[in-house]
């Protein structure tokens, strides 16, 4: 009996790319460049052509995606947060109080903002990153709730009403173009950081903490190091996001912070940082445009969820790397 | 009573089993042996049917795709594609690699647990028929299953097989790792398992000296295809035997 199974076989092009860069031809250095080249012109190019509304849009996908990305690294060293809205609101409010106590311009705000919150997270994280799984898990989830309450109780930076007046961009190109540009960055930038050998005991810290330890490296360390990088870029969002809407206050610790990104980046594909703002390009657009339907809104959005992770769970980005790089073919079996 | 024709499993594009094939009358020991990467493991898990159970979950994250041909008869029924837990009520039961046990139960508890198919009685006498087998048990009783020792470990492993009532019993590497001495007396509990109860038995190993001498029928495998197969006595006395698994 003659059976027949599909052969999966890298591309050359591929192979010889991975590592080596041995490209001989303009096909084959195409064939690298397209893929990273096309997102970063479609990104540029999209604020040009897209009417006001979407561009509000494209400035809330964005920032989700660099949420995404920030979730995305925290998983690759294995902590799996649930709370991307602590570093989110730690952020606004570092943002949101050094503009309306100190009264300090937008371009210090935004840069303190970014470090300090992300340090303040990795404070407040400190003791339970000891944590591991769902446990770990949890305490993130639980964290920025926490934090809202204690704001609505005491009634101290601004209570309930937030802090209103925060200075704004002035200009919507600089606005836009901002957080385009540090989308780009970040994306490039940590999938760099990963294929380096501090990305690789990061990777390591996830795949088997005890050896790493036994390989003499401090991993709570390294994981607190992991969790400053990933709180500063959430914290970015949330200073981005409170000199955008002028207003900083509960809202910022609202779940939605904390579940979207990590819909995108299981959407998209964990681990490859393109899956992750892949996901939030196709989340936030669609719940955008869903919209227009009214009630059903959510349910449609949950059916959509459902059906890219039951048809899809690898994510979309492997999936398409994997078609991009490889061929198929069927081979006859022997024997 | 097991018949094994043209297995070929691949893991994407390579062949980690080739056209294997074999048979087990009932009542015999037979041995795979093969070094590392020869694919007993491979072998063990396609027969117990756990393969299955790894390809889906490849699939679902877009690993490795796992690719079966040929067929498993067990009992003169074709299981190839049976769960594997449909093969364990047909009596097929794999005691895998590296003895793994619920490290937060204690011994007892974990022979309870893998008498699950078992009514109450049989569990009790079960439990005291794996007492009687591995007397060193006894003592650990109550300790948690963790604690044990690797060759207590791999004991309490066998023991958890023989609880489901198995007609036939795969074992993956029973000695690895273990001992001299606790090789010895695995195998010497091994052969006492078959003279008490016919047990038919499936072995892979490496270690080749202390398995040849108590089987029927062997098997050895390299790279996935069989290179030789004959009874333990014919196997001991090849020289490429001899040379490459007892260092003559």
């Amino acid at each position: 009996m003659k059976q027949r199974r599909k052969e999966r076989i890298d591309r050359g092009t591929k192979a010889r790319s991975d590592d080596i860069f041995a490209l001989t031809s303009y096909r084959e250095m195409l064939y690298v460049a397209v893929p990273p080249v096309l997102p970063v012109i479609a990104l540029l190019v999209m604020p040009l052509i897209l009417p006001p509304y979407w561009q509000k849009v494209l400035l809330q996908t964005t920032i989700f995606a660099l949420l995404a990305i920030s979730w995305d690294f925290l998983v690759s060293v294995g902590m799996v947060s649930l709370g991307q809205a602590l570093f989110f609101g730690m952020g606004a409010y570092v943002a949101g109080c050094l503009d309306h106590y100190a009264g300090l311009p937008i371009w210090l705000t935004i840069p303190l903002a970014t470090v300090f919150g992300g340090a303040l997270c990795t404070v407040l994280l400190l003791p339970v990153l000891r944590l591991r799984g769902v446990y770990f898990s949890m305490v993130t989830l639980v964290l920025p709730l926490m934090l809202e309450r204690i704001i609505e109780a005491t009634g101290m930076l601004g209570g309930t009403e937030g802090l209103t007046g925060i200075k704004p961009f002035g200009n919507s190109w600089v606005e836009m173009y901002v957080v385009i540009i540090v989308l780009l960055i970040a994306l490039f930038g940590f999938r760099r950081l990963v294929t380096t050998d501090y990305g690789l005991v990061l990777k390591a810290i996830k795949d088997n903490d005890r050896s790493v330890m036994s390989a003499g490296i401090n991993i709570y360390w390294m994981k607190a190091q992991a969790l400053f990088i990933s709180g500063s870029v959430g914290s970015f969002c949330g200073a981005y996001i409170t000199h955008v809407y002028m207003f900083v206050g509960m809202p910022d610790f609202a779940l939605d912070y904390s579940i979207l990104p990590l819909a995108s980046a299981v959407v998209g594909g964990m681990g490859t940082f393109a899956g992750s703002v892949m996901g939030a390009f196709i989340l936030v657009p669609l719940s955008e445009a869903l919209r227009n339907v009214g009630g059903l809104r959510i349910v449609l959005y949950a059916m959509s969820l459902v059906v890219f992770i039951v048809l899809l769970p690898e994510g979309i980005f492997h999936y398409i790397q994997r078609k991009y790089q490889q061929f198929e073919r069927w081979v006859e079996v022997e024997g | 009573m097991l018949e094994v024709s043209n297995l070929m499993v691949f893991y994407e594009n390579a062949l980690a089993l080739n056209d294997f094939s074999m048979k087990v009358e009932q009542g015999n020991i037979i041995a795979i042996i093969g070094s590392n990467s020869a694919g007993k493991t491979t072998l063990m898990n396609t027969l117990s049917g756990l393969i299955l159970d790894t390809k889906i979950k490849e699939q679902r994250k877009g690993g490795e795709r796992i690719t079966l041909y040929g067929t498993i008869r067990f009992e003169s029924e074709d299981i190839t594609n049976v769960q594997p837990y449909d093969r364990v009520k047909r009596g097929m039961v794999l005691c895998r690699e590296r003895h793994p046990i619920f490290p937060e139960s204690d011994l007892v508890e974990n022979l309870k647990i893998a008498g699950y198919l078992q009514k109450s009685s049989e569990v009790s006498a079960g439990v005291d028929y794996v007492f009687r087998l591995f007397p060193t048990l006894v003592r650990l009783k109550s300790r948690k299953a963790g604690f044990l020792s690797g060759g207590e470990q791999q004991m309490l492993t066998i023991g958890m097989a023989l609880m489901v009532k198995p007609k036939m019993l795969l074992l993956d590497e029973p000695l690895l790792g273990l001992s001299p001495l606790m090789q010895n007396t695995l195998v010497d509990a091994i052969k006492k398992i078959r003279a008490e109860t016919g047990l038919t038995i499936v072995i892979t190993e490496q270690f080749a000296r202390p398995i040849l001498p108590m089987i029927d029928h062997g098997y050895i495998i390299e790279n996935g295809m069989l290179t030789m197969e004959g009874s333990g006595i014919e196997l001991m006395d090849n020289p490429e035997v001899k040379a490459a698994y007892f260092g003559v």
